[in-house]
């Protein structure tokens, strides 16, 4: 394969400006059981080439099946074929990137392929019922996934790469009903649990089982739970909506792309202007957002992005102002950095790289363990899980809902509320971030269907956050 | 015999029985432009082979792109064992068994010309949306309006062979664009058309009405929070279906008691105007033949005269749901999808209002929305959803557009606001949201504007 892509690129060299390949392989499996029996059981396996050229100021991208060299070729006839047909523009030059050479496998103890289908069905099962116990909870679903992708990368620049990289994790929901109301609990999180990039080791460390019986008692707790109050208060987040704050109001803000206007048919812009890398005040001097694609066991880490750039960590924001972007070797060229942030990452190979978030995280501060930062809040609410989502196309207004949501009174978290939104904008919502809990609190969350790009491409990433405060912060109930 | 009907029953052979091969092939063109330039374009060729097979009430599914006979032998392996492990370890479960074979009718939804996908045609329909942005700007020694947007055009053919007998092929192409204008002022204007051939679309039109939306004059105009008549464009109404959709006639969580209809069927739910259907082979809809388990589409009325009639079931989702409940024909894949079945052909009949201003002519003071963005369901079991607006908001007063309006936040439930519609349009177009995630699968829905009263914004979604 490596001596077809050289080939496939030599060929390339003299038909365009530029142009590189990725022949993918990707394996994926889902299993889900829900109420006792199997509700998804599916393994996906497939390959093919994704060739893409500049030529004159134009871009062209083909994809095709397949490991042979006639498919390859036949891609990068499409590939030249479609970019051609373009209305001419501008020239679109690329950051200088030194060509990329050698190969990396993510770590792995164990290889979530290697166990076998009854042995995960066994778990699931297990972590099924015991989800069950509650009268109310009418839906109980368990799932795990796994996935391996293996990509070599090849460009005219004479880059020539490899990676192999494992994915696996799950998680569990309780949907109770009763009369015309349904509550959800989930764990460890409503997009798709935990994933991790590591092996069976990290399904095993979830516990789901043991950890069924508390959200099935927390899905039926919140039939009877009073509507969250409304009015603005205190909040503290924690975990997947922390997480989830941080991927909607910053990581796609600071997307270039979006930041030049090149998703606008879609994504949309962004608040942040290219001339805000240095001043533009994005919240307050307690926050510190990086994108690392560096960090072990998150989703958005590799070795290189999908255009052979090595993964880097990058400060996005210190003490509350912008410092830098997500970027490609294009839009980095535009706005005159030197360098790409190495943020081009694409879906299979079936889909062209586009400017993609790596690992954005909120850095830990010194706010001490939850209990410490609990301990600060005389009235406020603490949200943790995610229920619904909605933000405009700059990524500046938004409104938010959780699972649930607990009252904090003199200090401690209390009653247990229901159906959680709170809104905000963003520079004002993370100006009033007043403390982030310390290292000791700082987890990874993973999300596996971030949708971007035309046809549409979902990212898998992970945010590393510990519990913030917010201080007056609109809340109220759904 | 087709290439992808002759792959099916290969890959139906290498299993042993009760099971249900699909081949799905994608060839496709995707033109994306921003700043009035290309900036993209996507061309791809790939296939999909599925093997379902049921063991014991559980569907075991395994997919390859490769058409080699260990690859369709892996395939059929990897979901036989999988079923097996399932009946093994769960127990009997509610699948039934893959649909007897049926004889699906035709449809208009496959263009031979559009299938061609010849690349020239979608880099015409660029330069030529390009040619009017730029015609626009001419002469006003300002900055030009922007265009942004995607011309896309794909070819999907689709075979299933079951262990039942039946076997089944359909074609279907799709065409879209959208333009989003962004004005100097940085106010936007989208238009989009959707349609089965290629030919159809009318690109300078397009990039014409999402200008005269960037750049219509006046100031935007800022409303508070609180109730107001709207009158939406197809686009919006598309998303409340969308909305509804996902929470009101999805079988499965109908069946389980958490839908948005469970416990009102036969009752007034919307506005007596209202008659909503899934209706495959209406006109102007991107029609298909059959589902993912091969059972033939029909049309299944939803609401009718305002009162809910029926849900969209999945063969797993109408055993689960019992009774007298069947598949009506909207499989997402073999087996029953997860989140449930989903209605794909949706039509809501129009009413008399001849066009958007007569809507809007009884109005003193209300919201003019072009399309929502980011619609999230907050509480599915009274389908309450929060979304705002986006590329083209207007303040109607005394009858007429008045002003541009700042993006308002909208947070009600979509059969809320489907019981105060006053009036509809009489004019209902396909609409799309482009949005072709995985193996191109194009879906839309075939709406009027309308007008609805008391409808609740939460807040703006403009100012800083």
């Amino acid at each position: 394969m490596r001596d077809l892509l050289r080939d496939l690129m030599d060929s390339a060299s003299t038909r365009a400006d530029y142009a590189d390949v990725r022949h993918v392989r990707l394996r994926e499996e889902a299993i889900a059981m829900r109420n006792g029996e199997l509700d998804e059981l599916d393994a996906r396996d497939e390959e093919g080439f994704g060739v893409r050229v500049q030529l004159a100021g134009g871009w062209g991208f083909a994809a095709a099946r397949g490991s042979d060299r006639a498919a390859a070729e036949e891609a990068l006839a499409r590939a030249l074929a479609i970019a051609e047909n373009q209305p001419r523009g501008d020239s679109q030059p690329l950051t200088a990137e030194p060509p990329a050479h050698g190969s990396y496998v993510s770590p792995v103890e164990t290889d979530p392929f290697s166990v076998s289908l009854e042995d995960k069905l066994a778990l699931l099962a297990e972590a099924d019922g015991a989800l069950r116990g509650e009268r109310t909870v009418k839906v109980a679903l368990a799932q795990l996934q796994s996935r391996f992708e293996e990509k070599l990368f090849a460009s005219t620049d004479g880059a020539l790469c490899e990676q192999r990289l494992t994915e696996c994790g799950g998680g569990i929901e309780a949907i109770a009903v009763r009369g015309d109301d349904a509550q959800t609990r989930s764990y460890p999180a409503s997009h798709g649990g935990s994933v991790a990039q590591a092996g069976w080791e990290h399904v095993l460390a979830l516990g789901l089982a043991t950890e069924a019986p508390r959200v099935a008692e927390q899905a039926a707790a919140l039939l009877d739970a009073p509507r969250c109050p409304e009015g603005a208060t205190t909040l503290i987040l924690a975990g997947e909506q922390l997480a989830l704050q941080i991927h909607e109001s910053v990581g796609h803000a600071v997307e270039l792309d979006r930041v030049l206007g090149y998703e606008a048919s879609y994504a949309g812009t962004s608040w942040a202007p290219v001339g805000g890398a240095g001043s533009l005040r994005y919240g307050s001097d307690a926050m510190a957002i990086t994108a690392d694609a560096t960090l072990p066991g998150a989703l958005g880490s590799y070795r290189w992005d999908d255009e052979g750039v090595p993964a880097q960590s990058i400060p996005i924001v210190r003490e509350g102002v912008l410092e830098g972007f997500l970027s490609n070797r294009q839009s980095a060229a535009e706005i005159g950095l030197e360098r790409s942030g190495g943020c081009a990452r694409a879906e299979g190979f079936a889909r062209q790289p586009i400017v993609r978030m790596s690992n954005v995280s909120l850095d830990p501060g010194e706010g001490g363990s939850l209990a410490e930062l609990l301990d600060g809040v005389k009235h406020g609410i603490y949200v943790e899980s995610n229920r619904s989502w909605s933000i405009d196309s700059r990524r500046l207004h938004f409104q938010f809902g959780g699972e649930a949501a607990w009252e904090i009174v003199d200090g401690r978290l209390g009653r247990l509320l229901r159906d959680p939104v709170y809104a905000g904008v963003t520079p004002s919502f993370w100006g009033s971030l007043d403390a982030v809990c310390s290292a000791d609190e700082w987890r990874l969350v993973s999300f596996t269907d971030c949708g971007k790009g035309e046809p549409g491409q979902l990212a898998r990433v992970s945010h590393g956050c510990a519990p913030a405060r917010f201080r007056d912060v609109d809340v109220g109930a759904a | 015999m087709s290439a992808t009907v002759e792959l099916a029953r290969r890959a139906l052979a290498q299993a042993d029985d009760a099971a249900l091969a699909t081949v799905t092939r994608e060839r496709s063109t995707m033109l994306r432009f921003a700043r009035s330039r290309p900036t993209q374009a996507t061309s791809i060729d790939d296939l999909t082979v599925e093997i379902a097979v049921l063991r014991g009430g559980h569907v075991g599914r395994a997919s390859t792109n490769r058409v080699d006979d260990d690859a369709l032998a892996g395939c059929a392996r990897a979901s036989t064992l999988a079923a097996e492990a399932a009946a093994a370890r769960a127990g009997e479960g509610h699948y039934p068994g893959f649909p007897a074979p049926a004889t699906p009718r035709g449809h208009h939804g496959f263009d031979a010309e559009t299938a061609r996908l010849e690349p020239a045609i979608g880099g015409n329909a660029l330069a030529a949306a390009f040619e009017v942005a730029e015609r626009s700007s001419e002469g006003h020694g300002r900055a030009s309006v922007e265009l942004g947007g995607i011309w896309t055009a794909g070819d999907v053919e689709t075979a299933i062979a079951c262990s039942s007998g039946a076997e089944l092929s359909d074609r279907v192409t799709d065409a879209f664009m959208k333009t989003i204008a962004t004005a100097p002022s940085g106010r936007t204007g989208y238009a989009a058309q959707a349609a089965v051939t290629a030919a159809a679309l009318d690109p300078a039109a397009l990039a014409e009405r999402a200008i005269a939306k960037a750049t219509s004059p006046g100031e935007p105009a800022s409303l508070e929070p609180g109730a107001y008549t709207i009158v939406m464009e197809p686009q919006a109404v598309l998303d409340l279906l969308w909305v509804l959709g996902q929470t009101a006639f999805d079988g499965l969580a109908h069946a389980e008691g958490r839908g948005a209809l469970s416990g009102r069927m036969g009752t007034r739910v919307v506005s007596p105007a209202i008659n909503l259907s899934d209706s495959p082979r209406f006109h102007a809809t991107l029609p298909r033949a059959f589902d993912a388990e091969g059972t033939p589409k029909a049309p299944l009325p939803l609401i009718q005269d305002g009162v809910a009639h029926r849900v969209v079931h999945d063969t797993r989702s109408a055993a689960i749901a019992g009774g007298t409940a069947t598949s009506t024909g909207h499989a997402l894949v073999a087996g029953g999808q997860a989140a449930g079945p989903r209605p794909v052909n949706l039509v809501l009949i129009g009413g008399g209002a001849a066009d958007e201003a007569e809507l809007c002519a009884p109005v003193e003071r209300g919201i003019y929305i072009t399309r929502l963005w980011y619609a999230n369901v907050l509480r599915p079991t009274d389908s309450l959803f929060t979304a705002v607006t986006r590329d083209g908001t207007f303040l109607i007063e005394d009858g007429r557009i008045a002003r541009p309006l700042e993006d308002m936040r909208i947070t009600d439930s979509a059969l809320s606001i489907l019981s105060h519609v006053q009036a509809l349009g009489a004019r209902s177009v396909l609409t799309c949201d482009g949005e072709l995630y995985g193996r191109r699968f194009a879906t839309g829905a075939v709406c009027p504007p309308l007008r609805a009263a008391g409808v609740r914004f939460t807040g703006s979604a403009t100012r800083a």
